[in-house]
């Protein structure tokens, strides 16, 4: 599904990420963890093509073609979703609109028909009640006046509406409540798939009790320090990242 | 300037001099002094603040003419620019001209006419109307307007009449507008407790120039309320000039809803004066304005009395080379005291080519009032647009959706769907990110 080898990238002239590699293979949820400052969301942001970041080296590779050469919308087109940290406000904008907007642009790009009106209203309003998105706020503008529980329960639901093959959840448990964070993990977990990768970049374990990954990765530094199993996770609760980066600079 | 001036007034002096002298013109005395009140404003000019940032050289330069002539159109034509919801009743003017079979008006307690037919009946409440809001004219265009009437609409709602259903007032340019200076005068009022809805649509077949100078008198009776919807949706090479003026008595309601998307200029004036307690105004915009555009609002809200409330929320869209000027002025007199006024403006620059010129100017000299205003001018948030490209929406169409989302706030405030569908396909077919 997703390759990166040897990724390095700059933001503002100074050297983020350091080498990164990764190998994400269908239906695998990898989590990415990690302190402050380590590039996690950076790492989600290139991946999004987000402006802003320049690629110095290295290379990713999406579904076997140059995930860089891609604008933003075409990676959406091609089945890269990113959840994020904090989803963006759009006054003025109808979420049911939004929604449908971005159904349809992902539908033109592979030569697929509109959805017509009553198939969307019957499949979001499904989608909703799966994801427990209060369905009053379909009607209101994009995440304008929403709580953050709300927002990211919104980033799930055009996770689901859109079905993508990668989807990338950056810090989605920033800012959440443990009831929240369940609700959203539950949405998450039920869009998991064979067909369908995760990258779940969060910086404390709690997310992943919830949304148990396949491999955990430590980025530190700009690079991938340690990679393992979801065991690698609860080592890191149970004693924090100092020994890692120790380890690593050593 | 000078030579043009010249031409003007002779062509106001023969104008008034061909009128018959039957009487079937009794405003003879009311062209005789707007006349006079032109010789003596002349044009605008930027040395006057309300027109410092509104060039008139190129109207002046196009030389319009008020021809008296019979527009040639196509009657379909004419009907497919009928909205498609039921009315009350329907005022048509083709080229300034008054299209009798085209109007119609079936409810119970509203009659619905033109100027020169109550001008031919002697109608006294018309002729007392005339100019009792709007006076002679405070600039040169107004008094020629005035001196040079052709026509217009007169609607009349009778006391504790309720109209459900909206009253259509479309104005449509065609061919034969080309090069011709429209000259209309409306007068809408509602009578104690009436309530209206009025739908005023500036509209054009073709890409015609023409100069449409218009004076517009509404007055409200105590207690009376009207909705006023008006899109400017003239031909991209028309001259647009709009004076409204409001007067409202006490506990009276006005609700104007605006939106300015044609012409190559266009200035629209909003006068209201509260003249009894209790009254309300409430002005909504939107503006758009491209390459070679200028699109123009004034408002001037008069507080003179206590207890009234006013406000206003504009907004504008420019791209390209267009320019906007907005000005509102809300002025709240010392004994106007319990007023509310609030004032706002929004403007989304979408080009680095692109002007507005705003000021929003509360004066106040009562001490017990709640008023505010604000202004802001900002561009579309790089944030917002990658959110949507990130959704597998390509950038053009996500600035679309943005600046539609902007302008929604007022679109929304369109009764008529149909207006509201139909300004939302201009903002997408015309707004260029």
């Amino acid at each position: 599904m997703l390759t990166i080898k040897n990724l390095t990238a700059n933001v503002d002239s100074k050297e983020i990420l350091r080498g990164v590699d990764l190998d994400v293979k269908a239906g695998e949820v990898h989590a990415i963890m990690g302190p402050n400052g380590s590039g996690k969301s950076t790492l989600a942001h290139i991946l999004s093509g987000r402006d802003g970041y320049e690629v110095t080296g290295g290379e990713i590779l999406y579904k076997g073609q140059d995930l860089l050469r891609l604008e933003t919308e075409e990676r959406a087109q091609q089945g890269i979703f990113l959840a994020m940290q904090y989803p963006v406000e759009l006054p003025g904008v109808n979420n049911m609109t939004f929604l449908r907007e971005s159904m349809n642009a992902i539908r033109r790009s592979r030569h697929e028909a509109e959805i017509d009106a009553v198939s969307f209203m019957k499949l979001v309003r499904e989608k909703a009640a799966s994801v427990k998105f209060d369905q009053k706020l379909l009607k209101r503008s994009v995440n304008a006046g929403f709580s953050g529980g709300e927002k990211k329960r919104n980033e799930i639901l055009q996770m689901a509406m859109l079905e993508p093959y990668l989807a990338i959840l950056d810090e989605t448990d920033s800012g959440l409540d443990i009831d929240a964070l369940r609700t959203v993990a539950d949405g998450v977990n039920l869009l998991r798939s064979p067909e369908r990768s995760m990258i779940v970049v969060t910086h404390y374990q709690r997310l992943l009790e919830y949304i148990e990954p396949d491999h955990v990765h430590v980025l530190a530094g700009g690079r991938i320090i340690r990679s393992g199993g979801k065991e690698l996770a609860l080592e890191l609760e149970a004693k924090g990242y100092g020994w890692l980066l120790e380890e690593a600079a050593a | 300037m000078n030579q043009q001036f010249k031409d003007y007034s002779q062509v106001v002096s023969q104008y008034i001099g061909n009128l018959p002298n039957d009487g079937g013109d009794w405003l003879v005395a009311q062209r005789s002094s707007a006349a006079e009140r032109f010789t003596e404003l002349g044009f605008p000019h930027a040395k006057l603040e309300a027109w410092k940032y509104t060039g008139i050289e190129g109207l002046l330069k196009q030389g319009f003419e008020t021809l008296d002539k019979s527009p040639e159109f196509a009657e379909h034509a004419v009907l497919n620019q009928f909205l498609p919801e039921p009315v009350a009743g329907r005022l048509v003017f083709v080229d300034g001209v008054y299209q009798a079979d085209l109007s119609t008006c079936d409810a119970v307690g509203i009659t619905v006419g033109n100027l020169r037919s109550a001008m031919a009946a002697s109608d006294r409440t018309v002729l007392e109307a005339i100019g009792s809001l709007s006076g002679v004219g405070d600039h040169g265009f107004a008094a020629l307007n005035l001196a040079t009437v052709h026509d217009g609409a007169v609607i009349r709602v009778a006391a504790k009449t309720s109209l459900e259903q909206p009253v259509e007032l479309l104005h449509m340019a065609t061919k034969s507008a080309e090069g011709q200076a429209l000259r209309s005068r409306h007068l809408v009022m509602l009578e104690t407790g009436a309530s209206a809805n009025l739908i005023e649509r500036y509209v054009a077949l073709d890409g015609v120039a023409y100069f449409n100078n218009l004076v517009c008198e509404i007055s409200l009776a105590q207690g009376a309320r009207l909705t006023h919807q008006r899109v400017q949706h003239e031909s991209p090479k028309a001259y647009h000039l709009s004076d409204i003026h409001l007067g409202l008595q006490a506990d009276a309601r006005y609700h104007g809803i605006n939106a300015a998307v044609g012409a190559a200029w266009s200035r629209t004036v909003i006068h209201n004066r509260f003249l009894d307690r209790g009254a309300s105004c409430e002005l909504d915009g939107i503006y758009l304005a491209g390459d070679g555009q200028l699109t123009d609002f004034h408002l001037d809200v008069d507080h003179a009395v206590p207890h009234c409330d006013s406000r206003e929320s504009f907004k504008g869209i420019l791209h390209g080379a267009g320019k906007a000027v907005f000005d509102g002025l809300i002025q709240v007199r010392e004994q106007a005291q319990k007023s509310q006024a609030h004032l706002h403006n929004a403007n989304l620059m979408l080009s680095r080519q692109a002007e507005i010129d705003t000021k929003p100017q509360l004066v106040i000299l009562a001490d017990d009032v709640q008023c505010s205003h604000g202004t802001t001018v900002g561009q579309l948030d790089p944030q917002a647009v990658f959110y949507l490209r990130s959704r597998g929406i390509d950038e053009q169409l996500a600035r679309h959706l943005l600046c539609l989302g902007f302008a929604s706030e007022v679109i929304d405030r369109f009764e008529s769907e149909t207006l509201r569908l139909q300004l939302t396909e201009v903002i997408r077919q015309q707004v260029r990110g």
